[in-house]
């Protein structure tokens, strides 16, 4: 189906035009210094992982987690190191991890959740994985953090 | 303490609510194009008078104490301000309406008088402010607008105590503050902590929640030198300008969509969440303390109020919800709020007192700083008092959840 029934862009006309960069503060580093940023992170996480650490894992990929333009490459990178903490972590064990997180951070993982949701079948992303932590990570944070990962326009 | 006062004015949405000087009469929007002026008599509320003159729904009616002036804003890009005389054929004491001139090409979307009652502020979706003052000379209320550097709809307007200046919130997820000086009307107001020169247009302040969201409603504390917005990231953030410090507390629950100060270190906000909310704190950081909304205290003495949760165990799988569902499948029976309560539909009721969405909180009884009790209005017709000081405390984020439960799935 076509959806673009308007051909041409009416905005660039607009001298008042709102743009998408304009609701949110922007990420102040470097394209390149986030992915390096986010490749020393995905190091660090595999090193809390071996120790069994999943609170101190979680915390440090959802901390500074990649956004905005121009950083796809970190953002898939961050993404693909979130799930694999997410697919390794035992379902009886997520209430107390998803608790222990600070709420930037349940609202961070939240927003990486719905993000996964979309991509079914990126890489080793499973629904009902993201699914349990989601229904978790909800009684945890509430409803609210739910409100917070649609408001956001800073997008994982 | 005694309970909240509630008053079922109507079964349709209030969408703004305002009282007089002496609280014996309020004027409320029931979604419509119309006022309706309802005067108190004893437990109850009788209509007494209709204001028509907006062609559209309006969206905010204000009533100033000491002036006794009623300013409504609509869907109609118009404002009128009400006041009372007397028909010249009749006798009879009637509201007769002014129209102001507000030069916005979208709808106005709220209203306030200022606190000196010579101005009033009207927020548009125009992307701007008409700050209207009354021109003595040509018998007619003249506008000027605020506009920039707004990007989108103003959703709520408030005023400083010093009549000057103004906060308004917007949905290009911004709160500001505005000087809205008036040569004409205003002295030069003393200096505050949010500037000292002050022209029309001064933009004394930009604020915006970590999260983003459409800023739904601002308030000024009562000194004028702290203010709160409430956005719809599920956030209250208090700005202290001074500071330079801005604490934002995430809730749990749902949007609040209205607030107001009851004193210099305690806010009242409510919203989607159909509760009162009570927040307290001081320049050291800020807490949601609890809410008005005892649903213990009330199940017991009002019957009234159903038993969420009461007869049935309401598990992950919401039977409550799920029953209205299967009610309105398989029997035809389904629960409007405000409809009359049958056996089979006591069970989808909000153990909350409003039934849904409440949309504007104000000051009731007690001075600027001492608020002792606040009226609230919402989408299910309702009109309740409460009383500050009874703050039911919330046991952590787990008994909020646990009580938002029923609500996600109304």
């Amino acid at each position: 189906m076509d959806v673009n029934f308007r051909k041409i862009d009416i905005d660039q006309y607009d001298e008042d035009v709102l743009n998408e960069e304009e609701l949110y503060e922007p990420d102040r580093r470097d394209p390149s210094q986030v992915l390096n940023d986010t490749k020393a992170k995905s190091a660090a996480v595999r090193s809390a992982l071996s120790k069994g650490d999943t609170v101190g894992a979680l915390s440090t990929v959802l901390d500074q987690a990649p956004y905005g333009p121009n950083v796809e490459e970190a953002k898939n990178l961050n993404l693909q190191t979130l799930v694999s903490i997410l697919n390794t972590t035992k379902a009886t064990e997520i209430p107390g991890i998803v608790k222990a997180l600070s709420t930037d951070a349940q609202d961070t993982l939240m927003k990486y959740l719905y993000k996964g949701m979309a991509l079914p079948g990126w890489g080793d992303v499973s629904g009902s994985v993201l699914l349990g932590w989601h229904e978790k990570l909800t009684e945890a944070a509430g409803v609210g953090c739910i409100v917070r990962a649609m408001t956001d326009r800073r997008t994982v | 303490m005694s309970g909240p006062e509630v008053f079922p004015l109507a079964q349709i949405p209030i969408t703004s609510h305002a009282f007089n000087a002496d609280r014996s009469q309020v004027a409320v929007s029931l979604n419509s194009k119309d006022v309706t002026i309802f005067a108190r008599q004893g437990q109850e509320w009788k209509a007494t008078e209709t204001l028509s003159e907006h062609d559209k729904v309006i969206t905010s009616i204000d009533w100033a104490p000491n002036s006794n002036r009623i300013v409504t804003a609509s869907q109609d890009r118009n404002a009128y301000v009400w006041q009372q005389t007397s028909d010249p054929q009749t006798g009879n004491t009637i509201w007769k309406p002014t129209l102001v001139l507000l030069r916005i090409n979208r709808a106005a979307t709220y209203v306030k008088w200022s606190p000196n009652e010579d101005k009033f502020a009207v927020a548009s979706g125009a992307r701007a402010i008409a700050i209207c003052s009354f021109d003595p000379e040509g018998d007619w209320w003249v506008s000027r607008l605020l506009k920039k550097p707004i990007r989108s709809t103003v959703l709520s307007v408030d005023w400083h105590p010093n009549n000057v200046l103004l906060a308004a919130g917007s949905a290009d997820m911004k709160a500001r503050v505005f000087s809205a000086f008036i040569k004409d009307v205003d002295k030069r107001p003393a200096p505050t902590v949010w500037g000292e020169k002050l022209p029309f247009n001064t933009i004394c302040g930009e604020y915006t929640s970590p999260s983003g969201g459409w800023v739904h409603s601002v308030g000024f504390s009562p000194s004028g030198d702290v203010l709160a917005f409430a956005s719809h990231d599920s956030s209250i953030s208090i700005v202290y300008p001074g500071g330079p410090a801005m604490y934002t507390i995430k809730m749990p629950s749902l949007p609040l969509v209205t607030l107001t100060w009851t004193a210099e270190d305690s806010i009242v906000a409510a919203g989607h969440d159909c509760q009162p909310y009570v927040f307290a704190g001081n320049q050291g950081g800020w807490d949601l303390v609890g809410t008005l909304d005892d649903p213990h205290s009330q199940k017991s003495a009002a019957g009234g109020r159903s038993g969420f949760g009461g007869g049935s165990p309401v598990g992950r799988l919401n039977s409550a919800a799920f029953n209205t569902f299967r009610n309105a499948d398989s029997r035809g029976i389904s629960s409007l709020p405000g409809s009359p309560i049958s056996p089979g539909s006591t069970e989808s009721e909000l153990f909350t007192v409003h039934q849904n969405t409440i949309t504007t909180v104000r000051p009731y009884d007690g001075a600027p700083g001492a608020v002792t009790r606040v009226s609230t209005s919402g989408m299910d017709g309702k009109l309740v008092i409460w009383n500050v000081g009874s703050v039911t405390p919330i046991n952590g984020v787990a008994g909020l959840t646990a009580k938002i439960a029923g609500l996600n799935l109304k």
